[in-house]
């Protein structure tokens, strides 16, 4: 079962649902793995308080002219979308690394094979062990190196080996907007778990969300974070008119705030505190939904 | 893209939530009222909030963007190779059933499907990502937002689109104030390109510190001199510390600390800025006093700038794997 958690505005507490849901599910007994798909700025390892795992690289194709064989025909940089292939003015075609999408395009179009696949570093893929109270699971981290402004194949790649790990659960962690980086985490999730803060931003931007999960086909939940700050009429009202239920309430509270700061995930330090009840109970609905079953997979 | 507006300044966090919206709102309103000419551009394309914030109620302009377009799938001349789903670098071609069809959510437009189809199935249809839109704030100076269409690519085109619409209507004497996206991706680079100071919010927990120092790596590449304001600092003492240490082993100018403050979601409710909804809290002294500050530093722009640009170049320089035989 794939959940994507995700919720628009940022700062709504979607790193703290994902993380503490992951391991209220591995507490069930099933076999999860987290995946941070916040590749711009993950911080699910921040919040579990460990060191994140060796980095895999995640590479861009990036073309290399080989002037040798270039006929200055000027196909590679009528085919470059983003303009990413400049030429000069005697036609020779020059490659702006930082505009360069990686497509290939300008690898299909060249008819003289002058084209050649170099590669470009533009993030990395970390996997990083979790064990702490009896509790285990994986975390995969994405993250985009800084300066790189295409965070897309960095999240296609985390998500892509998060997923190839066995698991009963795969949690995803999204970044904030609803934007193509989030539409790609969502695409093919099973549920889409939608934390909202009960303001009217939050409202506004659940509602960009609520709308993303319905154009994809995925069925969403909106849960209510840091519920008491103010009135979740708004938020209530949006979810209502897309057909979706409130499954659940975290009130806000000094200890998720304090679990938080230590890197103490609040499940496993304060199971008894309201909020970490509340999204134990809400990975035993996740855990029904999936048909999971009492006690695990 | 140097513009004719006297001074851009970019509010930044890396981390969504941090106060950026709060102290963007307050920071314009504060220049508004002592007579600087202000126009805010809301950079958060994929969750625009200052409309709601500056109660833009009616859009005065409203102009749609189109992107590079979207692949489309020709099915009667489809001969089902399959060669478009292998070649599409962004996973946006599908294979459902035995036809090949694209997820137009999340097609960025590039063709390279179309280039390596051998039927000639493949074509490009124009493609709306969203609109760009101008309003007079409740308080009279002019908002710049967009709001991309959910799932869509190229929200740096929109944010780019923007700054260019303010400073068509900007004068030389204009500060543009930009509030930017969460994050460090295009929406992000896209704000700060070119800006000329960054003005960056952080909230003292390990997560904040975290991406402040990967948004703080951004302006440093762009050669930015960076003021910085400490979001809800009584959190955590210790990281509020940490921060400020931080900042001043990096030259950037500490311009004040906001403590955390109940009138702060109190006002957000009720959508307004904190220093209107309730000038008396602590937040919107606090905020108040850091405007203060940010308007000295345009006031004293030189000097301050000088001494605030990072000393060392950071540029930024991709990591190349060079191909075999180049």
């Amino acid at each position: 079962m794939i959940i994507a958690v995700s919720g628009g505005k940022g700062g709504t507490g979607k790193s703290t649902v994902a993380v503490n849901l992951a391991l209220a599910l591995a507490g069930l007994g099933a076999k999860t793995v987290l995946v941070d798909l916040d590749v711009e700025c993950p911080n699910d390892h921040i919040l579990l308080g460990v060191e994140l795992g060796p980095a895999k690289p995640v590479e861009a194709f990036l073309p290399f002219i080989d002037y040798r064989r270039c006929t200055r025909c000027g196909a590679c940089a009528e085919a470059c979308q983003p303009s990413a292939i400049i030429r000069s003015r005697d036609g020779l075609p020059f490659v702006v690394p930082r505009l360069c999408i990686g497509c290939r395009a300008c690898l299909y179009a060249c008819p003289s094979g002058a084209i050649l696949e170099g590669k470009r570093i533009i993030g990395s893929v970390h996997v990083t062990g979790y064990e702490a109270g009896g509790v285990a699971i994986r975390l995969v981290t994405g993250m985009l190196r800084e300066g790189e402004e295409h965070a897309m194949p960095v999240v296609l790649r985390a998500r892509e080996e998060g997923l190839a790990m066995e698991a009963d659960v795969h949690v995803l962690d999204t970044a904030p907007g609803a934007g193509n980086a989030v539409a790609a985490a969502i695409s093919g999730a099973d549920l889409v778990v939608a934390v909202a803060e009960p303001t009217p931003l939050g409202a506004h931007d659940l509602d960009a969300i609520l709308r993303l999960a319905r154009e994809l086909g995925v069925e969403a939940w909106v849960v209510v974070n840091k519920e008491g700050i103010a009135r979740a009429d708004g938020v209530a009202e949006v979810a209502e008119r897309h057909g979706t239920p409130i499954i659940a309430r975290i009130p806000y509270s000094g200890a998720i705030l304090a679990s938080y700061l230590s890197a103490r995930p609040i499940v496993l330090h304060s199971p008894g505190e309201p909020g970490a009840r509340e999204i134990s109970r809400l990975a035993r609905l996740v855990a029904e939904r999936g048909g999971l079953g009492a006690g695990g997979g | 893209m140097r513009s004719v507006v006297a001074l851009e300044l970019v509010v930044a966090s890396g981390k969504g939530g941090a106060g950026k919206s709060t102290v963007a709102s307050a920071l314009a309103l504060h220049l508004h009222r002592e007579g600087w000419d202000v126009i805010v551009v809301d950079a958060d394309a994929t969750a625009p909030n200052q409309h709601l914030l500056l109660g833009a109620s009616s859009w005065e302009r409203v102009e749609r963007v189109e992107g590079p377009g979207v692949a489309v799938i020709d099915q009667g001349r489809c001969d089902g190779c399959g060669k478009c789903l292998e070649a599409c670098p962004f996973g946006a071609i599908l294979k459902v059933g035995e036809r090949y069809v694209v997820n137009s959510v999340v097609c960025e437009g590039c063709m390279a499907c179309a280039l390596v189809c051998r039927a000639g199935a493949i074509s490009r249809a124009r493609s709306e990502v969203g609109v760009v839109r101008i309003a007079r704030t409740r308080y009279g100076f002019t908002l710049v937002s967009a709001e991309l269409l959910p799932g869509r690519p190229n929200s740096g085109k929109l944010v780019a689109r923007e700054r260019e619409v303010a400073s068509e209507l900007a004068s030389a004497s204009t500060v543009v104030v930009v509030d930017s996206a969460p994050g460090i991706g295009c929406q992000v680079i896209a704000s700060l390109a070119g800006a000329d100071m960054a003005l960056l919010v952080a909230e003292p927990t390990p997560a904040g510190l975290s991406d402040l120092r990967r948004v703080h790596r951004l302006t440093r590449h762009f050669m930015q001199p960076s003021a910085l304001v400490i979001n809800k600092s009584d959190i955590s003492r210790e990281v509020s510390r940490e921060i400020a240490r931080y900042a001043s082993e990096h030259g950037i100018d500490l311009v004040g600390e906001i403590p955390y403050d109940d009138a702060v979601v109190e006002s957000v409710s009720t959508m307004m800025p904190v220093t209107e909804y309730r000038p008396g809290s602590r937040a919107a002294e606090a905020l108040s006093s850091i405007a203060s500050r940010v308007e000295g530093i345009l006031r004293g722009w030189r000097a301050w700038s000088e001494e605030h640009r990072p000393k060392r170049p950071e540029p930024y320089i991709p990591e190349i794997i060079r191909p075999r035989g180049e």
